[in-house]
């Protein structure tokens, strides 16, 4: 179907898709973007390839293409698959190693791409759900079941360890560890601080330096805290945790808030327009779909959506009719 | 393309006649198995019938033959290690989240297409491709955690996506 583009216009294609991945263009760069596509009819196909291949790799679930190319790329597998002289020998050996550990003490990453959430059972009956663009390191020992918060966001609903264990449930974040008490919490790393709200049971947070004193957070309350201190406790927002069921759910916030929110669901740059970062906004938010929630937000706010190509968006003002 | 650029139906024939015999044997030694030797043998025959070599063919086909019939076993083998690779880790998901047969089917072709095209590349340029497109982490994270630049981490990413592009478009043809 597709003649044969040359390399070096797929080049070029390949240097626009890293400019408008990594930063945001001016309007003259725009201007030279759309120059260059239009130079000639295989600048315009190159373009048109970048799009429908970005399209072919969006259809792979993130979390299953990472953890798939990553265990293809393991040594030991590329040399078996490079030595093919005689017959492949994997599998048994390979496997013999996991099965020797003890079934408690394993250690795993589980992340999630910008966009995606993860639901997992632990061993333990533990629940835990990651929203988009999270990483946790899954440290269950004999002593304690720990979960280390590397970025992101978790909900946990934490399960009975069986007697006679009865190990203590600790998530270390980057400023501090929150103790489990019997509950369901979420714990999220704004990255200078973490931001815990309990729903159930109640945890006992113990910031980084060993001077503050742990404070115990009970059901139904907030907290944000950093490695020095922890800021009053507030009501927790039941809403908070919305994004479980996938969306989000908003009542008199900041149109930048909302949209700085909607950007952790999405891969690029979404930005909102300084002229109407302060109009309020309340509502349901799909979360799966964040196009679709721009679209509600235009049809409901003087605002338009500007889109350079799907990885840079703006939520700016309407442009009104009387000049 | 014309149809004088096929090799004529005869000599076809006589090449299979000929050849088909040990090219199975020969595949099912490497394979272990006479299914997959059956259809790599067929799959070599049609590389031959559609390649326009009519010129390269001469005196001795056993080493064309061979020659095509190894990268027709190298890559079956690349299939089956990704495969077992993506069976692994749908293993390790809850049951609704495991992809359907037909989805499957369409993830196991990009991922071939993809590791295909990685394969070409340094590890490194790799790794970043896969922080980037897979792990949904931002060029400046990327470059962070791999303790280069941010100019590299975009050479990387352009090397990358060039290669792609390119195999996709051997891809499409």
């Amino acid at each position: 179907m597709s003649a044969a583009i040359d390399p070096v216009i797929l080049e070029e294609a390949a240097g626009w898709l890293v400019r408008f991945q990594s930063e945001t263009l001016s309007a003259s760069d725009r201007a030279a973007f759309d120059r260059w596509r239009g130079r000639s009819a295989a600048h315009g196909a190159a373009w048109q390839r970048v799009e429908d291949m970005v399209r072919g790799f969006g259809q792979v679930p993130p979390a299953i293409g990472r953890d798939t190319l990553r265990r293809l790329d393991r040594p030991g597998r590329r040399q078996a698959i490079r030595a093919l002289g005689g017959l492949l020998v994997l599998g048994p050996a390979a496997w013999a190693g996991w099965r020797t550990l003890p079934w408690r003490e394993w250690a795993a990453d589980v992340r999630t791409a910008t966009g995606e959430q993860r639901h997992l059972e632990l061993a333990d009956g533990t629940r835990l759900v990651l929203n988009t663009a999270s990483a946790v390191d899954i440290l269950y020992t004999s002593e304690q079941r720990l979960l280390w918060l590397r970025a992101g966001e978790i909900l946990l609903t934490t399960g009975r360890d069986p007697a006679p264990a009865h190990r203590p449930f600790i998530v270390r974040t980057s400023q501090g560890t929150i103790r489990a008490l019997g509950t369901r919490f979420m714990v999220r790393d704004e990255r200078d601080s973490i931001r815990v709200a309990v729903f159930d049971g109640a945890v006992e947070i113990q910031p980084q330096d060993p001077g503050v004193a742990a404070v115990v957070l009970p059901a139904g309350q907030q907290t944000v805290f950093n490695a020095h201190q922890v800021q009053p406790l507030a009501a927790a927002d039941a809403a908070s945790t919305s994004w479980e069921q996938g969306m989000l759910a908003v009542r008199n916030w900041r149109l930048a808030d909302l949209v700085d929110e909607l950007a952790r669901y999405r891969p690029g740059v979404l930005r909102c327009d300084p002229a109407v970062a302060g109009l309020r906004v309340s509502g349901a938010f799909p979360l799966s779909d964040t196009d679709g929630s721009l679209r509600l937000l235009e049809k409901t706010l003087p605002v338009r959506i500007s889109r350079v190509t799907p990885f840079w968006v703006t939520v700016a003002p309407r442009p009104s009719v009387t000049n | 393309m014309p149809p004088s650029d096929f090799l004529p139906a005869d000599t076809v024939m006589k090449l299979y006649r000929d050849h088909h015999g040990w090219l199975s044997i020969w595949l099912r030694k490497k394979l272990g198995n006479s299914f997959d030797a059956a259809d790599l043998a067929h799959d070599t025959f049609v590389r031959v019938m559609s390649g326009r070599r009519k010129e390269g063919m001469g005196a001795e086909p056993r080493a064309l033959l061979t020659h095509i019939a190894k990268g027709l076993v190298v890559d079956h083998w690349r299939r089956r290690a990704l495969e077992e690779a993506y069976l692994a880790v749908v293993a390790q998901l809850p049951a609704p989240e495991v992809p359907s047969p037909e989805v499957r089917a369409l993830i196991l072709e990009t991922l071939h297409a993809i590791d295909a095209t990685l394969r070409t590349l340094p590890v490194k340029t790799r790794e970043i491709f896969l922080m980037s497109q897979f792990d949904g982490m931002a060029y400046a994270d990327i470059a962070d955690c791999q303790r280069v630049s941010l100019a590299t981490v975009k050479r990387h990413m352009q090397k990358a996506l060039t290669a792609c592009l390119i195999a996709y478009q051997v891809h499409a043809a």
